[in-house]
């Protein structure tokens, strides 16, 4: 069953459409990974789902709602949770308060909400009553997911989750997203750790410019040439290549639009 | 040693408190909306000047007058003489935090919220408008005279050597409570955490679902309750002046920059520190010029650690 689905996102900050006809589609319980270059507007597309940039055109459709430019306090309420690459804890709060926070709408128990978070995330139980702001990278990683996790959101989306920590740390996030994926929860995120991600990916959409490049699954993208050397670098590692490469695959939009189609 | 506490410890306590409790307000208003509230000594001053019509003339100065007409219909002149009866000043504290909330909600709807979205300066510029009409009004209801909830007030005999007067001891109690009550809502309530939180960063509080503009009614609800507070404090420590508020809105800026912007705890300490060093400063310099003391450590504060003592948000 698809449970969000993104149709044709334009829009972007200002006048300047940074988005131009993006297609994303989340099936329930499913990896998917965005991956491009700099400035292919992965970012912008997921905050454009979230309601956080501004869509001119397109209809984002979320567990058969319509949520297009819709308030965050509705898609929380909805099941959609939205963890940003920066700035993604309350760092005067203590871990605890931090989780306690994600669970703000909520007017039931939380008790068996918090009670996952600290099962997926055993490091969080005995710092639950520090401020969030001194944790370890990879440990305020662990209090932002558990944040958009309070909720029970049916799916989440991740910003770059991996972005500016330690290969180790990295290795442990992705253990973590993929816990958390096994419970039952919908991933869309986006990475520059390209081919790691790709690789728990159930698909892979390949953005460049603000326009869908590639659509498949995670394996097929690591197995298709042209996506590996345009996008993914070639010899492997990050795939940061910027805009350069970006045109290779141009004649493949119509195809990848296609496919991108329900 | 016994007179420097009655000469000095005393009166940078008192003076301490009532910028702490100002300067909470500044604090988290600054940090969850974004502008530096140039209105906020004036709510002080309101709160006074509320508690002042209680002490005065009693609750019937909150009535509204088709209430105080069908009392009279009804039951005649006598009906209304509680309502006549003059309050302690310490029992009028609760009711001008109530009444100031409500009118800085008031003044939040109409003169900021439309600015919301708008670049700072422009709340800045129209709090400054705000404590213009509020000083404006304060003068056209109680003039430009000095007004004074008790008369002066001999130091109690039973607390000798130490020179405190029954004001103090009610002025420390209210502190107390306050201050106490600030900390149960801070730190357990979720609303409470909710204000934290967005005092934290309040773009990620948007993202979390928390309803941010219910928080910001909280914000004013407790900024300008303890304002009042503040207000009423220093009208039983001093007097009551349409410009009290107003000549305290640096030293309550100085206290919320030197203990964090946005950090509630941080504004209570740096009250503390500004309200004892203004005190402390009148051994070397004369007391005409203690007011001074407030700018300079807010400058040194801006020049050496921005962030204040507690890590809170730059200017």
């Amino acid at each position: 069953m698809t449970l969000l689905t993104a149709h044709g996102m334009t829009g972007g900050y200002g006048g300047m459409d940074i988005l131009k006809g993006v297609e994303l589609a989340v099936d329930a319980g499913e990896i998917v990974v965005i991956v491009g270059p700099n400035g292919a507007g992965k970012s912008t597309a997921m905050k454009a789902i979230f309601g956080l940039v501004h869509l001119r055109e397109g209809k984002v459709v979320f567990d058969g709602q319509e949520i297009t430019n819709a308030q965050p306090e509705r898609l929380v309420r909805a099941g959609l949770g939205y963890v940003p690459q920066e700035r993604n804890i309350f760092p005067n709060l203590s871990v605890h308060e931090n989780l306690e926070m994600g669970a703000y709408i909520r007017r039931d128990d939380i008790g068996p909400a918090l009670e996952r978070v600290y099962m997926l995330f055993p490091p969080l139980v005995e710092k639950r009553k520090q401020a969030a702001g001194e944790l370890s990278g990879g440990q305020r990683q662990m209090v932002a997911f558990g944040r958009a996790l309070m909720t029970d959101p049916k799916v989440l989306m991740l910003d770059e989750p991996t972005a500016g920590l330690s290969p180790l740390f990295m290795d442990e996030i992705f253990d973590r997203i993929i816990a958390v994926n096994e419970t039952g929860v919908g991933i869309l995120m986006v990475e520059q750790n390209a081919r790691q991600a790709l690789e728990i990916a159930d698909r892979g959409y390949v953005l460049a410019t603000g326009e869908n490049r590639y659509i498949d699954t995670g394996s097929n993208l690591l197995a298709d040439r042209e996506v590996v050397e345009s996008f993914l670098g070639g010899g492997g590692g990050n795939v940061d290549t910027g805009n350069g490469n970006g045109d290779a695959g141009s004649e493949r939009d119509a195809a990848a639009k296609g496919a991108g189609d329900d | 040693m016994i007179e420097f506490f009655n000469d000095y410890i005393v009166a940078a306590l008192v003076l301490g408190s009532i910028y702490s409790l100002g300067a909470i307000g500044i604090s988290m208003i600054y940090a969850i909306l974004r502008f530096a509230h140039f209105a906020h000594g004036d709510l002080l001053t309101l709160g006074a000047y509320m508690s002042l019509g209680l002490v005065q003339k009693g609750f019937i100065v909150f009535m509204p007058l088709p209430f105080l007409v069908g009392t009279l219909g009804l039951a005649g002149e006598e009906a209304l003489a509680p309502l006549r009866m003059g309050w302690h000043p310490a029992l009028t504290i609760p009711v001008a935090m109530v009444f100031t909330a409500l009118i800085a909600i008031g003044i939040d709807s109409l003169f900021y919220r439309p600015f919301r979205k708008s670049q700072a300066i422009i709340m800045v510029i129209a709090s400054f408008g705000i404590a213009l009409m509020l000083r404006s009004a304060f003068q056209l209801i109680w003039g430009i005279d000095d007004h004074y909830y008790w008369p002066i007030q001999p130091p109690l005999e039973s607390l000798e050597p130490f020179s405190i007067s029954a004001k103090h001891l009610y002025i420390g109690g209210a502190v107390i409570v306050l201050i106490s009550a600030t900390h149960y809502l801070l730190a357990y309530t979720r609303t409470g955490k909710a204000m934290r939180a967005m005092s934290d960063d309040p773009d990620l509080a948007r993202i979390t679902g928390i309803p941010t503009e219910r928080i910001v009614v909280w914000t004013w609800i407790v900024g300008a309750a303890l304002g009042a507070a503040a207000g009423v404090l220093l009208g039983m420590d001093t007097r009551v002046r349409f410009d009290m508020g107003w000549n305290l809105l640096l030293p309550m800026f100085a206290a919320a920059i030197l203990g964090g912007l946005g950090r509630p705890y941080g504004a209570i300490a740096g009250g503390m520190v500004i309200g004892g060093l203004e005190e402390l400063s009148t051994i070397v310099i004369p007391g005409d010029y203690k007011s001074a003391v407030a700018f300079a450590v807010m400058v040194l504060v801006l020049i050496f650690r921005p962030q204040g003592i507690f890590k809170g948000r730059m200017l």
